[in-house]
């Protein structure tokens, strides 16, 4: 699972599915599975922008897409929110996901992924806070100190 | 994983192709964690699965990607066939319709192949007792396309294993096809400037 979220579209992927995407939009109306594909390579993106880019298209889906599909466009949510660090949101997905079939493997190894990431962050997080005490108690100890020093 | 990358003597990377519902990702979990799930769902796009096997004393590393069977994605999963050093063909022998497809799957990794690839046909559901497909006229699809060939059950684990093993072992012997992960050629790779994790070697080609 951790390989598919670090796999990355080619440049030539990516363009070709995004002419395909244009072009029907062009003529007034692009079908289900051209918006499916070019999100799907947007969101192997190396950029953030164009992964952000696919969210939406993705999100749009959710509401106008095909029905059967559904469960690939949630699924694929999870997995370019959790590529951008946007984990609550990708947790809500899975979350989704699994209400609809609790049995998936792929989803329910997805969702163990971001919740590791979730705690590595907080901890992280937890970690800089520490720190930044740290310094503050450190820079109050040395002020006293010079102020000592002065008298 | 508990090997050491300079333990291993190359990345494969292997793909599981076939119509929907003929038990690839079934495949895949009983050779990777020994479980099967009865009424697996349908894969969504690709999943990938790692494993490392030991042919002739040697540590193989297999970067496995199972792709998803159905119409939905068959525009998109060729993109993974790039790279490849071995396919698993799966049809499933009381779905006639699932081995008539085996050409149609053939021909698609083919046109998205720049070398060759060792090709595994693999029958599965042999547990079955409704067959619509006989074992010789798996053999003759297999002799005729030059692929090597089993008859397997992910459900009690027969042939499953053979079918990756026997796959491995005769990529390992085609020489050519495979490069040895040594720690000689990241230097090589290195010295070259070349960006690329040596991790990625024949999982992202």
């Amino acid at each position: 699972m951790e390989a598919l979220l670090e796999d990355y579209v080619s440049s030539e992927d990516l363009r070709r599915f995004e002419r395909r995407y244009y072009d029907e939009l062009g003529k007034g109306s692009v079908k289900p599975s051209t918006v499916f594909e070019y999100s799907w390579a947007l969101i192997r993106s190396r950029f953030e922008h164009e992964v952000k880019k696919g969210i939406i298209l993705l999100e749009q889906l959710c509401f106008e897409g095909e029905d059967e599909a559904k469960r690939d466009y949630l699924f694929y949510l999870s997995i370019a929110n959790t590529k951008i660090g946007e984990y609550q949101r990708a947790l809500d997905c899975t979350r989704k996901f699994l209400a609809a079939e609790p049995n998936n493997r792929q989803a329910q190894e997805l969702e163990k992924i971001i919740k590791e990431r979730l705690r590595r962050e907080s901890l992280k997080g937890m970690a800089i806070v520490g720190g930044a005490a740290a310094l503050v108690v450190g820079g109050l100890v040395g002020i006293g100190m010079a102020l000592s020093k002065k008298h | 994983m508990i090997e050491e990358e300079e333990d291993i003597l190359t990345i494969l990377k292997i793909l599981v192709i076939g119509e929907s519902d003929v038990g690839k990702s079934s495949l895949l979990i009983r050779f990777t964690d020994d479980t099967f799930q009865e009424g697996m769902p349908a894969t969504i796009g690709m999943d990938f699965k790692a494993k490392v096997v030991k042919v002739d004393n040697n540590n193989v590393k297999l970067a496995i990607w199972d792709t998803a069977g159905s119409e939905r994605f068959r525009s998109l999963t060729p993109n993974f066939y790039r790279g490849a050093h071995g396919a698993i063909l799966v049809y499933d022998v009381t779905k006639r319709e699932t081995f008539d497809k085996l050409d149609t799957w053939l021909n698609e990794l083919n046109a998205y192949q720049t070398r060759d690839v060792v090709k595994m046909l693999v029958g599965n559901k042999i547990d079955k007792e409704n067959r619509l497909v006989s074992k010789e006229e798996g053999l003759r699809w297999a002799q005729k396309h030059k692929t090597l060939f089993i008859e397997a059950s992910a459900r009690t684990r027969e042939g499953v294993k053979t079918a990756f093993e026997e796959l491995v072992e005769k990529i390992i012997q085609t020489p050519g096809l495979w490069e040895a992960t040594s720690k000689r050629a990241n230097i090589r790779l290195d010295e070259k400037g070349e960006t690329k994790s040596t991790w990625c070697q024949g999982w992202c080609a």
